[in-house]
């Protein structure tokens, strides 16, 4: 403990060396930037920066990728919760709760939730990198596809009881977006699925399209034609401006705990990573919350679990890089590529050998999430004064936003296409009352499970059962199962309750 | 939602799921010895699909029995209320918007899309509107192309030479 207190500082001292410190900051700046434009994601961000890196000593240098990671995670929920438009697919969780949150007023609030949450999770997973991360990553050898496959179906089942009104179409929703993820060519064999001759859908449908047409085009659409199905608070433009709320975090300290250790847990397994982090956690807050009614409505304690989780996930995917010199996720792996042009090879002898660097990068990582705090809140200062902007001139711009997020994927007009495909179906299923939710964790689960499952059944000969005879595994269907039938079981129990009462 | 929407929309789901499925056949010809498919997983998926629209269904069914206006006031919000003109023509901008824009280029389809979306959104003032259609469209020129380098469309023939004449006015090109 006293050696790893002693590198820390040393860490710490060099962080805090005037190039350094300043790269942590543009990192930051550029990561939450990019991150809170939808279709420039956070690995487009750590990728552009790349190049900028090879000039650059390997300290600074990753620091500034670092920095992009941590902004960029956290980003995205800026826009989610002032204009429905989640910036990443990890930040979608904090857009359900964050967007009704700020239509009821509470915006200021709703921002700094997700600042303060955000900046929680990621500095208590670097805490943990510095000090947990050669056990850690031991541990998250064991796990297999077996139990990637289950962690998926966790995620997957939460989506059951996030449709309020009705499982059936709670289910239709989750099922279509399933299905959306099996368009395009097969990644195991090569095989063309539903593509039907079209050229564009070879490539499959990217889930940005599916995400930007839903939230963001469904609500101006919702809100133009007169009559939104959500009415807004008086004032909430006026109130957009965020406020750090410290104490208000104290009575959602069970959400912000479970979120960051959930974040931390899931991020540490290869090829889970910040979106599966963030499902994960809020399926599992919905579960235990007394309040389960609420999500969906604008639930501090949802955003709070999935936003502390997305930034948690960051430690997490770092230890298996540092550790294994495994990357565990898009992002983790050209930060591998910035190791490796700078010559430094991650893996188990990395602590070892370049202690210094190595606690240079947990100590910017710490550092990086407290500087997050004010940087974030400068950055939705900023953003929140759009909010200012009469609804008509909004309302527009977002429409053209969508189409160059969407552009900007692939340089295709097809995309584009798509967004707006989907944005007139998002606001049917508004009104119609087919819940969303489910169809963006399908489209964006529903590939990572087939991967696994297919990669399970190979490695285990088509032998089913290893789902159920490995512990953690067993143990993580098992509550999934749990979910989808227990409201089930509730109803029948309330139906036979009135019949014996009578 | 309208009686007949209720029946017939989880039905066409049923029915998509069903053709789909057929789609699949031959997907798995290219499997290797006892391995899987590519066809297995999206036949789980619609099968899942199908079962859930037919439990849809039923529980359609079973709500629109008793008492159709209780239904309409407890469930969706439908297309009641909505200024069904205004829809039309909000998805008929949009939907020019996308498809002129590989002809006539990005800068000149997003000045008059701004300009056509915000009339229908509600603004009145003509200055305001053409203020915010040319800087707006302008900025993000600045933002997009000269500072992302995203190769947006300049459009076909003289509508190419124009955005270029325009690109190298802002000093973007």
């Amino acid at each position: 403990m006293g050696e790893i207190l002693g590198n820390l500082a040393t860490g710490f001292v060099n962080a805090v060396q005037p190039l350094n410190f300043l790269m942590i900051v543009v990192g930051l700046a550029i990561g939450i930037i990019a991150g809170a434009l939808p279709g420039i994601t956070m690995l487009n961000s750590i990728v552009l920066v790349l190049p900028f890196t090879y000039l650059m000593g390997i300290v600074p240098a990753l620091l500034l990728m670092i920095g992009v990671y941590c902004g960029g995670v956290f980003g995205g929920s800026i826009t989610g919760i002032l204009f429905n438009i989640p910036g990443d697919p990890m930040n979608v969780p904090t857009t359900w709760e964050g967007y009704r949150m700020s239509r009821q007023g509470h915006t200021q609030y709703a921002l700094g939730l997700a600042i303060m949450s955000s900046a929680f999770g990621g500095l208590v997973s670097a805490l943990f990198l510095a000090f947990f991360a050669p056990p850690f990553a031991r541990f998250a050898l064991s796990f297999s596809t077996v139990e990637f496959f289950s962690v998926v179906v966790f995620g997957l089942a939460s989506v059951s009881v996030l449709g309020q009104s009705s499982m059936a179409a709670a289910l239709v929703s989750l099922f279509s977006g399933m299905f959306l993820g099996t368009i395009g060519t097969e990644a195991q064999y090569g095989v063309e699925r539903f593509a039907f001759g079209i050229p564009f859908l070879k490539t499959g449908v990217d889930f940005v399209t599916v995400l930007i047409g839903l939230f963001a085009i469904g609500e101006v659409l919702d809100q133009i034609v007169g009559t939104s199905s959500e009415p807004a608070a008086e004032t909430p433009r006026a109130r957009a401006v965020p406020r750090l709320p410290l104490l208000a975090l104290w009575p959602l300290r069970g959400p912000l705990a479970r979120g960051t250790a959930v974040g931390i847990a899931v991020g540490g397994l290869a090829g889970a990573g910040a979106t599966v982090s963030s499902f994960v956690s809020y399926g599992l807050e919905k579960q235990i919350s007394r309040t389960p009614e609420l999500f969906g409505t604008g639930h501090a304690g949802g955003l709070v679990a999935s936003e502390s989780s997305v930034n948690g996930s960051t430690g997490g995917a770092m230890i298996h890089l540092l550790t294994l010199g495994i990357p565990g996720s898009a992002a983790t792996a050209v930060m591998m590529g910035a190791f490796l042009l700078h010559g430094i090879q991650p893996g188990p002898l990395l602590f070892t050998r370049q202690t210094a660097e190595v606690y240079t990068i947990v100590a910017g990582m710490i550092l990086a999430n407290v500087v997050m705090i004010g940087l974030g809140f400068l950055a939705a200062l900023s953003f929140a004064m759009l909010m200012k902007v009469p609804p008509p001139i909004l309302n527009t711009f977002i429409v053209v936003f969508c189409f160059l997020g969407a552009f900007a994927l692939r340089n295709d007009l097809a995309d584009v296409w798509l967004t707006m495909l989907f944005g007139v179906l998002g606001f049917f299923m508004r009104r119609y009352d087919l819940p969303i939710p489910p169809l963006v964790m399908g489209i964006i689960l529903g590939p990572m499970a087939e991967q696994y499952f297919l990669t399970s059944m190979v490695a285990h000969a088509n032998d089913v059962s290893v789902f159920v005879t490995r512990p953690v595994s067993a143990a993580l269907l098992a509550i999934s199962v749990v979910i989808v039938l227990w409201p089930v079981v509730k109803r029948l129990c309330q139906r036979s309750r009135p019949a014996s009462a009578t | 939602m309208p009686a007949l929407a209720r029946v017939v929309a989880p039905l066409a789901g049923v029915i998509v799921a069903v053709a789909l499925f057929a789609a699949t056949r031959g997907l798995d010809d290219v499997a290797r010895g006892e391995q899987l498919g590519p066809g297995f997983w999206p036949r789980l998926v619609l099968i899942g699909l199908g079962l859930a629209s037919a439990a849809k269904l039923v529980e359609n069914l079973r709500r629109a029995a008793p008492n159709d206006h209780a239904v309409a006031r407890a469930g969706a919000a439908g297309l009641g209320g909505v200024r069904r003109g205004t829809l039309l023509l909000a998805i008929a901008t949009i939907v020019l918007y996308v498809a002129l824009t590989p002809w006539l280029g990005f800068p000149l389809v997003t000045v008059g899309f701004v300009a056509a979306f915000m009339m229908l959104a509600g603004a009145r003032s003509p200055v305001a509107i053409g203020v915010a259609a040319v800087l707006g469209t302008v900025g993000l020129l600045y933002v997009f192309v000269k500072l992302v380098y995203l190769p947006l469309p300049k459009g076909d023939g003289v509508f190419e030479t124009m955005t270029l004449a325009l690109y190298r006015g802002l000093g973007i090109f």
